[in-house]
Order: C-alpha cells, then sequence, then structure tokens
C-alpha cells in the first residue's frame, strides 16, 4: 500500500513509534507537531532510532540514507512527521 | 520437552512440541538480537500447533540460545548446515517436515529436506546486513567505515553487544530466502505476500513481547497450509 496523502503518512508514523516502541496507542494519539522525542521519550534511545527508521522504510515504501539522520529530524513529532512525508510523497 | 540434535559441528539442545509421530513443523528464528524477541512469539505458534495434532520442534542452531558455539564462530553455512540436520533427524524417522521461518530465519532453509516453507516477514540477507550496519552506527556515531571491517577484515566485529564475523556478514550480502515458499506478512509491509495478517512487528521492540491473537491466526493458517501441501 503506497500511502497517497499527508495524514496517512502521520498516522503511519505514529503507529511507527507505537509498534516499535511499545507505546500505548492513547498515548501516541496525543502526539502534537511539538511534542518532544528523541531526549524526551525515555523509550527512544539510540538502537530504537534504527527500529523506527528501518520500519518506516517497509510502511512508506522509502529509503533512508544514514547521513539524512539527524538530531533535528528526531527533535519532535512534527519533524519526523515532515521528513517522512517528504520522502514519501516527494 | 527439551531434546537435542547433533550435527557435524556437534550438539545443540532443541525444543520439541505435540505427537510423536505425523509431520513436524521445524522453525528457524531469525539472526542475532531478532531471535530474542521473537523466540517466545514462536514458541506460541508451535503450542498451537501441537494443540491441532501437529508436532514442532524449535533447535537451537550453532550461536544461537544455548548453544556452545561463540556467536562470531558461527557461519550462515553452519547455521544452514544445523537446521538440515535438525529436519534431517525427523526425516530419517519417514515424517514429512515443514520449515518455518521468521524474518532472516528464512535464509537458513533453503537446503533443508523439507516438504515445504513457510516464512513469516521474510528478508534478504541484503536487508539484514543494512539493517545491522544501521543499527552498529547508531551505537557509535563514530564508526562509519563498517563495510572495510566487513569486506577486509578477519576480527569479529562488536554489533550491539554481539560478536559477529566479517564472513557471516559477508555472506548475508548475497543471501536470499529460498523461492518457493508460502509468503505471509504483516498488513503493514508494502512487499508482496500469499497472505497479509494485521499485527505489530514484534522483532522490533527491545523488549520482548508476545501476541496469542496473532499467533492463533497464523497456526490456523500453517495447519491448513500443511493439511493443503499433503494431500
Amino acid at each position: 500500500m503506497q500511502p497517497d496523502g499527508s495524514l496517512q503518512v502521520e498516522n503511519t508514523v505514529r503507529a511507527v513509534l507505537r509498534d516499535v516502541l511499545g507505546l500505548s496507542a492513547e498515548r501516541v494519539a496525543e502526539f502534537r507537531e511539538d511534542t518532544p522525542l528523541f531526549g524526551a521519550l525515555p523509550e527512544l534511545d539510540s538502537l530504537a532510532v534504527a527500529g523506527v527508521l528501518t520500519e518506516l522504510e517497509d510502511r512508506l515504501g522509502i529509503l533512508i540514507e544514514d547521513d539524512e539522520v539527524d538530531g533535528e529530524m528526531l527533535e519532535s513529532f512534527g519533524a519526523l512527521t515532515r521528513f517522512a512525508t517528504a520522502k514519501a510523497l516527494g | 520437552m527439551i531434546d537435542s540434535y547433533d550435527w557435524a559441528g556437534g550438539r545443540e539442545a532443541m525444543m520439541r512440541f505435540g505427537p510423536d509421530a505425523g509431520p513436524v513443523v521445524v522453525a528457524a528464528l531469525p539472526l542475532f538480537e531478532e531471535a530474542n524477541r521473537t523466540r517466545s512469539f514462536v514458541v506460541t505458534i508451535l503450542r498451537l500447533l501441537a494443540a491441532r495434532g501437529i508436532a514442532g520442534a524449535l533447535p537451537d542452531l550453532p550461536g544461537q540460545g544455548e548453544s556452545l558455539v561463540p556467536t562470531h564462530r558461527t557461519s550462515l553455512l553452519k547455521l544452514q548446515d544445523a537446521f538440515n540436520f535438525a529436519c534431517d533427524r525427523f526425516d530419517r524417522e519417514g515424517r514429512p517436515c515443514y520449515a518455518l521461518a521468521l524474518r532472516s530465519g528464512a535464509l537458513l532453509d533453503v537446503l533443508a529436506p523439507v516438504a515445504g516453507r513457510w516464512h513469516f516477514a521474510p528478508i534478504p540477507g541484503e536487508k539484514l546486513l543494512r539493517e545491522l550496519k544501521r543499527t552498529a552506527l547508531a551505537a557509535d556515531p563514530q564508526r562509519k567505515d563498517l563495510d572495510s571491517l566487513i569486506f577486509g577484515g578477519e576480527a569479529p566485529i562488536e554489533i550491539a553487544g554481539n560478536l559477529v564475523s566479517p564472513a557471516l556478514l559477508g555472506e548475508l550480502a548475497i543471501a536470499r530466502p529460498a523461492p518457493n515458499a508460502r509468503i505471509v506478512r504483516l498488513a503493514t509491509d508494502t512487499a508482496d505476500a500469499a497472505l497479509k495478517v494485521e499485527g505489530s512487528p514484534l522483532w522490533r521492540r527491545a523488549e520482548p513481547d508476545n501476541d496469542p491473537a496473532l499467533a492463533t491466526l497464523l497456526a490456523d493458517d500453517i495447519a491448513a497450509w500443511i493439511r493443503a501441501c499433503a494431500s
């Protein structure tokens, strides 16, 4: 399934954070644009980041190069969603 | 019950489930850390199969589980060889064997004496290698030269706490699952499959987890598939 809209990408990012980090659906449903991620969520350590990125690749049918990964894209839910949207929808 | 099997490199433990006659499902866990994350899920599937009258076995492969072989002394060839021996043991008793593999476990049954292969979320070795490199990089951002370590050296490489031989990583670069398996994937996976199921990827969880509802769904599919293979 290729996502055909940015809302779908946002929902995919939410589902990936839920599934990889083992968070509850209620918790990820509360994530907003400015919800901080890396450094704020104890579940999201550097190894979990690798899992999140790889799972995003599988679900969105995208390829993320390691040199594209920086602290900024993982700073907040909004930043990660913007990155994933740009990748998936070009 | 805990049993064992012999292979060319020694003896390994093997968990057994279900009846002493009839078909046997021999399971291959994914390589490395994902094995720990999916072990209880696979055991649940094998128990559910046993409740449906189908026997199961989960062999420890060299470098996995209780094996005495150090993780950096194993290779893809050894893992495949040991898996073949585990299947061969039932094959010699005249019991038809079926391989059940998760993720990179699908790289291990390629040459096994089995009547059929059932793969859940299989991945080619190249993809596992890519994920390992990403994990190694996440654990140590200064380490950018993993390719030269893999393709140039002989010293074991530490990836997220496990020592891995460069030879194994080199083998992964070209390893692919057998082409004739029944493939089942999560609905969220964009790759092709004969069946897609709802569930979450337990192999990504830092803390091992289980999903009995998904295990039941998969056990039903395996049982129906074995009946279809046998008829």
